[in-house]
């Protein structure tokens, strides 16, 4: 009755599966629907940036018959996602001897390191000041204090980033402006290393949690004040039950479940954010490799990180959906979950 | 919340049609209106920019290389702004690359919630097989990162104008709306005046215009607002990444000729910073309209900052005036409450909820307090167990249990009280256990507030409590929404007697069940007060409910007790014409007969008028009764009623006003 369900995890797979579907699906499909096709674009682009490319006709057979783009589209499909499930994306065009994966496989973990950090700063942040920010017993001090918090929410990351780089690194020189890590560190396990990664990380984690705690903040207040109308919050207070415990275990117990359930259907956008943090900041993961790729004309490797961009949020989603269960036992209850 | 906001909270009344035209409207939100300035004003610059400044100045070579702006050294008067490294007019290019960002945003942003209001209300509306589909659909697009597949896309395509940018955009715009108009009509649905119009045979077409669209119009609005910005965010990205129409001047364009030629480095800070600061505006203009209408479509937060600028503006609340020395109570009396006043503070006036009430409750009885609904009965309720919710306060009066008086404690004092002496049975048990925790803490929570019990005693107790309300012993590990209303409201009447309290407040405890449940719970009850000689006050409206339970009865009738007297002679020989009127309306089998409703109706809480509260609807109403407000006073044995009919002196007290 209460937990997991069978039910329950077969339909989060199935949706799980559909998102990863979806998305790829669009990687896919929107450049074959273009008017034109990828490879004459392509070559657009470069004959653009070159001026003239002569035999621009053989150029593209070529590269057609190169990447199998002269099959049907069917076949193509099913040969795209039998790559896809293989993580076989070929090689990469401008690293050539490199395979695809392995340079995506290098990036993967400073995104996820970033981002993690990032999301979970954020959430609990953001999630705290909103709480305070909707109890009605919340010292009025605090009460004047909390929404000057919510200054930087409505200033997109990356141009936040700018800005901390300008000051904090350029101006004042207080932090690195750009990469994951100096030089002259040696890359391992050692004290060194560790330090100047995290001074590295300081300025875009900064930047990403100041701009988006705020959103989280305020969707937490307006959970909050509707809680705290709620029939079970005023028996708490009459049951002369502590502050503390009518705040935690009644209130932000009860306002941070649509609260999750927001955080996982915003990963997407968060993700896709941090792809201009780390394109600001010069950091290594998988949106800075992926704009290198773009800029590179690297076919191959653009595709190999925009699915295993999907697939991790898909994931990440998918995890937080597993997880729900557990915190509001309701849930296989309701229909409408979202 | 500052200024400018006039809006009356009277959540519970559905906007129909489109009536923009009063200065009452929520839409004079403060928030919404300044964000609605910031944008237009940027958008103005736009617009206006071409007739006041040469634009062409916006193409490579037009002046001298990286001038700063005019009020820095080196600057020159015919580029206020500066120019950058291809000597192109900074000015210009903004002027040129405003309108065009603000233009992408918009366009995808509304056909993207044109898309999602068809696939909504398609969901909403058509249900079934349909709303399965598109619900699943949006439900996986809207977690896909966007961006990324933009990226790629537009690493493919090549975007030749904002107009085509914009259409790819709007494909990850719908999910959003589609979403919310989905559980928009699924909630506005179910509301019954879209019900009323249904019955009336009102066409489909004209609910959705007349009924519906006008209350999902904030919501829709903050949606859009919303995306707007999402839409400008998506492009600008693009736009810095350097896949955007490059040949079209755009923000986003800027920003990224700046950093590949290393601006920030070189300290051309007059390249960099006007699109950001310009983006900013935008952006910040956009989010004070969305959190505007977050305010207008969500009465409750608009409440909840209103109420406490109320109560800043009054300062900190006065001390409750108090009255003293009236011990006059008898010994045997558990509750007193003595000469109370609630008042609700609303921007359009004080709203006297309860004015001067007095009544005791003696050990081991229940009183019955009744009256019509709003007479202010569950707020004499809130006020004995002091959470009388903001923006009403106890402006005056006492309540006393055991020589204390509660209106005076605050913090620890008044929370160890609480439930060891006056516990509550809430009005709706539906909503008044906490969903996500068992009824185990439930119960243990407020038995541990009080109490120092181990593990194994607070489960024999909570077991024991259950079986005192004749509950199994397995809803000790169960959750709120795996009981039934009835078991429900026997774990709250378990919960009450906990810790054996001197008063127990019931809060009209059977209002929302079924008649056979209604009988089980109202038995319970009875059997609880007899076994632990519990006094109770059960507060309600069924007077032949209250006929079966009740030892004493108080009638209410807009804030004042007008009678109180033992249930036998209150029923047999009712003195108010109101309370008349109460009994007169319990219906009867052996004898059909007409309503009897008074025509009148209750007057202004806000302003009661002069002389007896009753006045309007009363039959034998009089000149005195126009003029001075009776008092309660014990006319019988026992049995106290405010009316001038049972004073004998009333004519020659009304010429002595004269005189």
């Amino acid at each position: 009755m209460r937990g997991l369900t069978k039910e329950y995890v077969l339909q989060r797979f199935l949706m799980y599966l559909l998102t990863i579907w979806l998305g790829s699906t669009l990687i896919f499909v929107i450049p074959r629907l273009a008017p034109g096709d990828p490879v004459s674009a392509m070559v657009g682009r470069l004959s653009l940036d070159a001026g003239y490319i002569e035999n621009a006709d053989e150029l593209i057979a070529s590269w057609k018959a190169r990447f199998g783009l002269d099959a049907p589209i069917h076949v193509q499909y099913f040969r795209y996602w039998g790559n896809v499930f293989r993580l076989n994306f070929g090689y990469s065009l401008s690293h050539f001897p490199t395979e695809a994966w392995t340079m995506v496989r290098g990036a993967l973990p400073w995104s996820l390191g970033l981002l993690t950090v990032a999301t979970v700063l954020s959430f609990s942040i953001g999630v705290t000041i909103g709480s305070l920010m909707g109890w009605r017993r919340t010292p009025r001090w605090l009460q004047l204090i909390l929404p000057s918090s919510l200054t930087f929410t409505a200033i997109p990351y990356f141009m936040f980033g700018i800005m901390l780089i300008y000051l904090v690194a350029f101006e004042l020189d207080w932090l690195p402006a750009t990469g994951a890590y100096s030089r002259r560190v040696d890359p391992g396990w050692n004290l060194p290393f560790i330090k100047n990664v995290l001074t590295h990380a300081i300025l875009p984690v900064v930047s990403i949690v100041l701009t988006s705690m705020g959103g989280w903040a305020l969707g937490m207040r307006g959970l909050m004040i509707s809680v705290n109308n709620e029939d079970y919050f005023l028996l708490a207070q009459v049951k002369g039950l502590s502050p503390s415990r009518i705040f935690f275990r009644y209130g932000v117990r009860n306002a941070i479940l649509p609260a999750l359930t927001a955080l996982a259907l915003g990963l997407g956008g968060l993700i896709s954010g941090s792809i201009l943090v780390e394109f600001i900041f010069a950091y290594p993961g998988t949106g800075y490799t992926l704009y290198q790729a773009i800029i590179s004309q690297d076919y191959t490797v653009t595709q190999a990180i925009a699915n295993l961009i999907i697939l991790v949020t898909a994931t990440s989603v998918f995890l937080l959906d597993l997880l729900y269960p557990f915190i509001d036992p309701r849930i296989t209850y309701k229909r409408d979950m979202r | 919340m500052t200024a400018g906001q006039q809006t009356v909270d009277e959540e519970t009344t559905p906007a129909r049609g489109w009536g923009l035209n009063t200065w009452d409207s929520p839409w004079l939100n403060f928030k919404f209106l300044l964000g609605v300035a910031i944008v237009g004003l940027i958008l103005l610059f736009g617009l206006l920019g071409p007739l006041f400044w040469d634009t062409d100045l916006a193409y490579t070579g037009a002046g001298p290389l990286n001038k700063p702006p005019v009020w820095q050294e080196g600057g020159l008067p015919e580029h206020p702004l500066g120019t950058e490294s291809n000597g192109r007019d900074m000015l210009a290019q903004l002027i040129l690359a405003t309108p065009s960002s603000l233009k992408v945003g918009f366009l995808a942003a509304i056909i993207g919630m044109g898309i999602g209001m068809v696939l909504g209300s398609v969901a909403g509306y058509v249900g079934g097989w349909w709303d399965h589909v598109i619900r699943t659909l949006s439900d996986s697009a809207v977690t896909i990162p966007a961006l990324v597949v933009l990226v790629v896309i537009a690493s493919y395509v090549q975007m030749t104008d904002t107009t085509a940018m914009a259409l790819i955009l709007a494909a990850f715009a719908w999910p959003g709306p589609t979403r919310l108009v989905r559980s928009q009509i699924l909630t506005l649905r179910e509301r019954s005046y879209v019900r009323m119009a249904h019955l009336s045979g009102a066409p489909a077409l004209e609910i959705m215009f007349v009924e519906m669209l006008p209350n999902m119009l904030p919501w829709l609005a903050a949606s859009l607002t919303g995306g707007i910005s999402v839409a400008i965010l998506s492009a600008t990205g693009l736009e810095v990444l350097g896949l955007g129409p490059t040949r079209v001047p755009s923000l986003g364009l800027i920003i990224n000729q700046a950093t590949t030629n290393a601006a920030l480095v070189r300290g051309l800070v007059w390249w960099w910073l006007p699109p950001i600061i310009i983006l900013m505006v935008i952006f910040v203009g956009f989010f004070l309209m969305t959190i505007g209408l977050d305010e207008i479509a969500n009465p409750r937060i608009r409440q909840f900052s209103s109420t406490r600028r109320e109560r800043t503006a009054a300062g900190e609340m006065p001390p409750v005036e108090h009255v003293d020395d009236r011990a006059e109570g008898g010994k045997d009396d558990s509750l007193a409450v003595d000469d109370l006043h609630v008042h609700y503070f609303t921007p359009r006036g004080e709203i006297i909820a309860a004015n001067g009430v007095n009544f005791s409750v003696r050990k081991g009885e229940i009183l019955g307090l009744v009256g019509e609904s709003g007479c202010g009965k569950t707020t004499v309720a809130m006020a004995i167990l002091q959470v009388v919710q903001p923006p009403g306060r106890i402006v005056q009066g006492a309540v006393r249990i055991e020589d204390q008086d509660l209106v005076s404690l605050s913090g620890k004092a008044l929370r160890e009280v609480r439930w060891r002496d006056l516990a509550l049975v809430p009005q709706g048990a539906m909503n008044s256990l906490n969903p996500v925790t068992p009824i185990r803490e439930q119960m243990g929570d407020a038995i541990l507030a009080h109490e120092n019990v181990g593990r194994m005693e607070l489960e024999a107790r909570i077991l024991g409590l259950l079986n005192d309300v004749g509950l199994p012993e397995r809803v000790i590990d169960m959750y709120p929404h795996e009981l039934s209303g009835g078991m429900k409201q026997r774990v709250c009447i378990a919960m009450a007697i906990a810790l054996n309290p001197q008063v127990i407040i019931a809060d009209e405890p059977t209002s929302a069940l079924d008649v056979v449940v209604q009988r089980v719970v109202a038995q319970t009850l009875l059997e609880v007060k007899e076994r632990l000689g519990v006094s109770m006050v059960m507060i309600g409206h069924d007077m032949g409910l209250q006929a079966q339970l009740v030892d004493r009865i108080a009638v209410m009738y807009a804030g004042n007790l007008v009678e109180v007297a033992p249930v036998e002679s209150a029923f047999a020989e009712p003195l108010h014409p109101y309370t008349q009127l109460l009994i007169e309306s319990i219906p009867s089998i052996k004898e059909r007969k007409p309503l009897n409703v008074t025509e009148g109706l209750t007057h202004d809480l806000r302003n009661p008028p002069p002389g007896c509260i009753f006045q309007f609807r009363c039959k034998h109403v009089e000149q005195i009764c126009r003029e001075r407000r009776p008092e309660l006073v014990e006319r019988e044995d026992d049995h106290l009623v405010a009316c001038w009919l049972y004073e004998p002196e009333r004519h020659s007290l009304i010429e002595l006003d004269e005189a």
